[in-house]
Formats: C-alpha cells, structure tokens, sequence
C-alpha cells in the first residue's frame, strides 16, 4: 500500500466496489480473526458460571481490537459491508437465524454508511461504525424477543411449576433485553475505544497497521 | 501443454460428499433447529452430525459431540428436576437453548472438516455466488486453522505463565483480552502474508473463471445422506418428542 508521503497516511479508498485480490484477503483474515477471538473469549468464560454474565460484554470488547485493526485497512467502499456479509453468512452455517442474518448485514451497512461519512480515514467514525456493528452480538437474543411467548409455554417449564415460568418471565423481559442491548452498546464502544488505542500501542508501531 | 482431461480422468476423485450437499444440509438443519419449536429436531440433528463424524472417521470429534450433547442435557433437563432452584433454573434455561447450538456446530464442523478452499471455491462457482463473497469465504476455510492454531499457542502460552484462567480474566479483564488478542492477531497477520503471497501467485485474484479438475457432482453418498435426512426428518415429525 502506497503511503501519502507528507501525512504519512494511506490513501483513502476510492469510491468503487472492484475488489481487489488483496482486499478480499484482507476481509477474510479479519473476519476469522473476528470470529476466533469471540469464540476463544467465550472459551476464556466457560471456565466458571460467574463469568458466564461477562461473556458477552468482553467478546464485545476483544472483538473491537481486531475490527479497528481491519478499518484501517479498507481500502475500497464495501470492504465492511463484505465483512458483515460474511461473518454472517457463517454464523448462519454455525446455527444462527436467517432474522440474526439479516440484522448483522444491516447493522454492517449502517456502519458502513457511518464510515463513508468520515471518508474511511476518521478515527471516531471508525470507532462510532465498530460501536453499532457491536450490536450483531444481540443475535443470540433476537430469538427470546421474537418467540419468547412459545419459549415460556414449553412443557419443560409449565412442569417445573410457575416458580421457574417465573423466574425465566422475569430474566427475560423486555427491559431486562432492553439493558443487555445497552450494555452492549456501551461496550462496544469501550471496545472501539480500547481498538483504537491498542492500534497505536502496538500495531502502529510494529507496521501492522 | 498437457491434455488435461487426461490428466484428470488419471488423478483419483477425492471421496466424499458434494460440499454443495453438505453446505445444503447444514443451512436446512441450522434454520430447521434456530425455528421456534426446533427442539423437537434437535435429537435428529444430533445423530446426523454424529453419523457424519462417524462416516469420516473422525473418532475425537464424535466422542466430543456426544460429550457435550449429553452434558447439555443432564444440566438442562435433568438437574432442575433432582433440585430445583432459581440459578438451577438459568443454568437449565440457558443449556436447553444451548444445545440447538451443539446439534448445528456438530454438522457444521463436518463441513469445515472435510471440505478443502479448492472444492468449496468450486461449489460456489457452480452454484453462480458473486466472486468477493465466494473467494472470502473459501479464503476463510483455508484460515481457520491457521488463526486457530495461533489463538491456542497463544492460551497455552498464557497459561504457561499463570495469566488465562478465570482470577485473572475478573481481576484484569481489559488486560487479559490485550494480552490474548495482540500476539494473535499480530502472528495470524504474519502466517497471512505467505499464505496471502502464494494465493494471488496462484491466481486468486484473476477476472478469469477458472475450471476445476473434479467439478462437483451429485454420489451414492449424497444419495444416501439426502435419504438419512429424509428419514430423520420423518422420525422427528411423527416419533414423540424427547426434548421439549
């Protein structure tokens, strides 16, 4: 990559789709990369049910590390949405539900959108995109949203008696789904933010970036 | 240059299944099991990912699946019922959803197994998929052992020095994660650059359609595998559900 010898920074992306050889490399490295860390993340919390209720909230950080990492890398327009594509395109292979699909690749153009207006060189745009993306990390929830009353009614639970219908009611309500939303938007911009700070820690300095 | 018809008809045919049956599988089997009221598949599922390790002589990864399905079950289904309690129950709640997770993740890693980049990039190319999506996701299979690999030489390294485990992870949990992710991501990047390298020389990034020695075609196996997920399908309709 050319590097603009006054700033010292990459050219920005032209406004074509062509992907070149090289980009589609990019995004697929990235996206294992992606997804390696948040399952190796959710691994890290196996270990112990007390930080079964952090899983989410860390992969939403760690995963940021690797996401900042990859914007500074796009070089045309789409290279996110591509991204998003097929991260999610795997986590459908990898049990995930065509509506978890379909808001991942939305969530990777409205990031995109937010990239574009920074010109894909803005720092906060990069950290404002990886903070909405972050919300892909709602899929697993999607399902409790939409087909919560089927969940509830399930014979497992209507046997166990209305202790445990209620104490499943009160884990699963909106506002309760509303929090984890939140936080996960909260997080994720903490993980955009810790990203950005790593890439100039150490990938700057080592050429990666 | 060569006859390379020849040459094909003398290199022997990979055995296995069409990656285009096995993708299908997967994607029927994911959405069928992620629907409401999937539980009631999840049993069929479990045994076909279980015949699929099976058939490829994967020994660990059908021990593994069994291992995980049963521990899914016993914590979800049996444990609320020697004592009940309100964790007992999220932990129950949380593995009954779970295991719709174990029954896909076990079909999928068949397909990750035992499906090279080249017979992938070939599937796409017959079923017509845009070039970026389907060079990305073939690059992908070809990766993921290599990123994986480098994430658990990672973990092994930080448990060598007593830094991963779940003390560290709630006492220093940004710390923790940089330690983690940085040389992984800095080691996977650089085993990327050869294999990025060799990629483009080989001509992955060509406008031109490239043909495939062995295009991808319907066998027995295939026959025999759309029959088993008839035949599953069918039990799991009218045989009573275990899991509900």
């Amino acid at each position: 990559m050319s590097v603009d010898p006054t700033t010292g920074t990459p050219p920005r992306p032209k406004p074509s789709t062509r992907f070149s050889a090289r980009d589609l490399l990019d995004t697929a490295i990235f996206a294992v990369i992606f997804i390696v860390v948040t399952y190796a993340t959710g691994l890290l919390g196996i270990v112990s049910p007390v930080v079964w209720l952090l899983v989410v909230p860390l992969q939403v950080v760690a995963s940021g590390i690797p996401v900042m990492l990859f914007l500074t890398r796009v070089r045309h327009a789409g290279m996110l949405t591509l991204f998003a594509g097929v991260v999610a395109l795997f986590y459908l292979l990898g049990g995930n539900t065509l509506l978890g699909t379909a808001w991942i690749i939305v969530l990777g153009l409205v990031a995109e959108v937010i990239l574009w207006s920074g010109r894909y060189r803005s720092r906060w745009a990069a950290i404002w995109a990886y903070t909405v993306f972050a919300l892909s990390f709602f899929t697993p929830f999607l399902p409790l949203l939409v087909d919560r009353d089927s969940y509830l009614a399930d014979s497992t639970w209507t046997q166990m008696g209305s202790d445990y219908v209620n104490a499943a009611d009160a884990l699963l309500t909106l506002p309760v789904l509303g929090i984890v939303a939140l936080v996960i938007v909260i997080t994720g911009l903490l993980g955009g933010l810790l990203g950005s700070a790593l890439l100039r820690k150490h990938f700057v300095r080592a050429g990666l970036a | 240059m060569p006859d390379l018809r020849s040459l094909a008809a003398a290199t022997p045919r990979q055995p296995g299944l069409d990656p285009r049956s096995k993708i299908l599988v997967l994607l029927i089997c994911s959405i069928v099991v992620m629907s409401p009221g999937g539980l009631r598949f999840v049993p069929a599922v479990l045994i076909l990912a279980g015949g699929l390790a099976l058939s490829a002589r994967a020994w660990r990864r059908a021990l593994g699946l069994a291992a995980t399905a049963t521990t899914m079950w016993v914590l979800g289904w049996l444990l609320p019922l020697w004592w009940p309690n309100a964790l007992v129950a999220i932990v129950a709640l949380t593995c009954s959803y779970l295991i719709r997770f174990v029954a896909t993740v076990g079909v999928g890693m068949h397909l990750i197994a035992t499906t090279s980049p080249t017979q992938l990039a070939a599937a796409f190319r017959a079923w017509r998929i845009p070039r970026p999506i389907s060079v990305t996701l073939a690059v992908m299979l070809r990766f993921f052992p290599v990123v994986g690999a480098e994430a658990a030489a990672v973990l092994d390294a930080m448990r060598l020095r007593g830094l991963a485990g779940t003390t560290g992870l709630v006492r220093h949990p940004v710390l923790t994660l940089e330690r983690f992710t940085v040389p992984m991501i800095a080691a996977s990047l650089r085993a990327s650059e050869d294999l990025s390298a060799s990629a483009i020389l080989r001509g992955l990034g060509s406008q031109h359609t490239p043909t495939a020695m062995h295009p991808p075609r319907f066998s027995s196996g295939d026959l025999l595998l759309m029959l088993a997920c008839a035949a599953l399908a069918v039990a799991s309709l009218v045989l009573p559900a275990p899991l509900t």
